[in-house]
């Protein structure tokens, strides 16, 4: 797929580097927000401050040496409450156990779900004002949408999904126009129900994605790949982006016996764990990689988002990263 | 016959209320060291409490203790077992919640009662009957990493026995009707000899008490046949996801009680009263015991917030009154 990112202007050297979307919120931003939802904090002083949070880790992205950046959500708290709370038809309802002693709030559909108007744009377009290297855009999939959502109002998951799609295919459309040419969208529970992979998910990411003219990343983590893959390469995208550290690199035998046909941004470094990896466990990782795909078709990035890290965790991941891929980059002969 | 209202498992621990965030508060603060075990053990006895007394004004007929003590269904009761370890969290079954998965290293080995301490405080605070609700020894042995170096069905079977001395424990202290949780049988039918099998051994030691066996998150219809020749008083299913069941069940007839979780435990929408009685309707005909439960298709604890569970057990009491006239 190197061919389409060329044909919008981008050059990236092989074996990209990214981040997933998250990185951690500083002490002071995490304050903010509790104040903000007390009413004790405006929401422009609550803005100025995830701008230039954005802008902090923008430069340490600078610095790192990535190859195609991210924004960092420092303005989003929940990856499907965020969007819920932006799009019309939803509500968020009390809290619900996730485990031990973890709870969330959930949305709930209750009606239309509709696409107010521009959700990400407005940050994509401030982040990309900031670098010279492509930023990506990032959003939560329908499937994943619906399925950590309650459902009132739609008579079936399959309505509950598809109509998502067309509210998320608008969202889409406007990063596009904005500029964004590498567009991300996550679908964490697309395994969550095998059966409806052909029912409706990949139909739905066919109604995302359809017509808009970028070069689409999907991220899916959590997964029980085994029942959905090769089923998943049907999803209209040009790479996916997979957890491949924390579920001990067993796909790497499933792509052995089914050729992975896409890009693929290889996740090779644990966002549960404190430990940072070094440089060589990184490179292995790689170079295991590189025995079932061609160089061109790997990107090289975490599991998943980093949010759950520290700060200094967060950097040295991304360093590790960035040397191990250098390394493997100068045996395969290439600049 | 009659037509009870029970619930299905567990009930939200905490709620919206200021008052209601005692156990998320005490939890943190136990974790903390902050509070000794025992205090947190008061916490949760007033939590049980108040989510008995939640059930009972709900208008219940069998109520349960809410498993608020429990980790998860999995490791509460494989924590205490010779044998096992408990390792990381792993997704339940299709939900967004976790587990945390038990690594069988050794034979399995029952020391000691489990939650018969648990059965009794709340047998003793409930003004309704109390049903225990456990994991079964399928689906405990299928969820667990083996590294026994044995197969599925041995597994299943040292489960099976330690379970069936729980049973037998709490049929002791005076449980009437025990709940034992099998959703994994229905994504795993070519097991079902296993699971028979281990559902057997249990049978042959429950010491006078009645066995429901509860299976949910998948489609029951293909192995209905199968499950109502189990030598068990009742079965329960979650309907939400057989849109085929009511007529199956009409089909084939049942000579077990039923536990009919049509009240959907995972989604807020409350269920009208005519979308039930319909499949009750078609249902109620060709079943030959003496009674029915209507209840959530699954515990509400880690699915709801705990006022959408209180609001759905009304709702569903209210159309089992309904109910109630069309027999």
């Amino acid at each position: 797929m190197r061919e389409k990112l060329k044909k919008f202007g981008l050059e990236l050297p092989l074996l990209p580097t990214t981040s997933v979307g998250s990185y951690p919120k500083p002490p002071h931003l995490l304050e903010a927000r509790l104040k903000f939802v007390a009413g004790k904090l405006d929401a422009e002083e609550l803005h100025r401050l995830e701008e230039q949070t954005t802008r902090e880790w923008v430069a340490l992205q600078e610095e790192v040496g990535l190859d195609v950046f991210v924004d960092g959500e420092m303005y989003r708290g929940d990856m499907t409450t965020y969007f819920a709370r932006n799009l019309e038809g939803f509500k968020i309802s009390g809290l619900v156990r996730s485990y031990g002693n973890r709870y969330y709030r959930k949305p709930i559909i209750v009606g239309e779900v509709r696409w107010r108007g521009p959700i990400t744009v407005e940050w994509w377009k401030f982040t990309q004002g900031l670098t010279r290297k492509p930023v990506k855009g990032v959003v939560t999939g329908p499937y994943t949408m619906m399925d950590w959502s309650f459902n009132e109002y739609y008579p079936t998951r399959r309505d509950a999904c598809l109509a998502l799609a067309k509210a998320l295919h608008e969202e889409v459309k406007a990063l596009a126009k904005a500029g964004a040419k590498i567009i991300q969208v996550d679908e964490p529970a697309i395994s969550a129900r095998p059966e409806e992979l052909p029912e409706f998910a990949i139909k739905a990411m066919q109604m995302v994605t359809r017509g808009v003219d970028a070069y689409f990343i999907s991220h899916i983590c959590y997964g029980a790949f085994e029942f959905i893959y090769p089923g998943m390469l049907e999803l209209p995208v040009d790479n996916f982006d997979l957890e491949m550290s924390n579920s001990e690199l067993d796909l790497i035998e499933l792509f052995r016996e089914h050729p992975f046909s896409k890009d693929l941004s290889f996740g090779v470094v644990d966002v549960h764990s404190h430990v940072v990896e070094d440089t060589t466990t990184v490179e292995q990782r790689i170079r295991r990689a590189l025995e079932v795909l061609r160089p061109e078709q790997l990107w090289i990035d975490p599991d998943c988002g980093l949010k759950t890290r520290t700060r200094d965790e967060t950097v040295s991941k991304l360093r590790a990263i960035v040397s191990a891929t250098k390394k493997v980059r100068k045996s395969l002969k290439v600049p | 016959m009659e037509i009870l209202t029970a619930s299905a498992g567990s009930y939200p621990r905490i709620g919206s209320r200021p008052e209601q965030q005692r156990h998320r508060q005490a939890y943190a603060q136990w974790e903390r060291g902050e509070i000794s075990s025992e205090e947190f053990e008061r916490v949760q006895d007033e939590v049980t409490r108040e989510v008995i007394e939640e059930q009972v004004r709900a208008g219940l007929d069998v109520v349960t203790d809410g498993q608020v003590r429990w980790y998860d269904l999995i490791s509460h009761f494989t924590r205490k077992l010779e044998g096992c370890k408990i390792d990381g969290l792993l997704r339940f079954f299709d939900t967004n919640s976790y587990f945390r998965q038990p690594v069988v290293v050794g034979e399995v080995r029952w020391l000691e009662p489990v939650i018969k301490r648990e059965f009794l405080f709340a047998k003793k605070i409930s003004s309704a009957p109390v049903k225990p609700v456990m994991i079964g020894p399928y689906t405990l042995a299928k969820l667990s990493i083996n590294r026994r170096g044995v197969g599925l069905a041995e597994l299943a079977h040292e489960f099976a026995g330690a379970i069936s001395l729980e049973v037998s424990e709490l049929a002791n202290a005076g449980a009437k009707l025990i709940q034992i949780d099998e959703p994994a049988i229905l994504k795993n039918p070519n097991d079902f000899q296993t699971f028979e099998h281990a559902i057997e051994k249990i049978v042959a030691e429950k010491n006078g008490t009645m066995l429901l066996i509860h299976t949910y998150f998948g489609d029951a219809a293909p192995l209905y046949k199968k499950l109502v020749k189990l030598p068990v008083e009742a079965l329960g299913f979650d309907f939400t996801y057989s849109p085929r069941l009511p007529e199956v069940i009409a089909r084939l007839g049942c000579e077990k009680e039923l536990g009919l979780g049509l009240i959907d435990g995972r989604n807020t929408r409350l269920e009208s009263e005519r979308e039930v009685l319909d499949v009750l309707k078609k249902i109620l005909p060709n079943v030959g015991s003496k009674r029915v439960y209507l209840s959530p298709s699954c515990g509400l604890g880690e699915y709801l917030p705990r006022e959408i569970a209180f609001k759905k057990l009304q709702n569903m009491i209210a159309i089992a009154e309904k109910a109630g006239e069309l027999i």
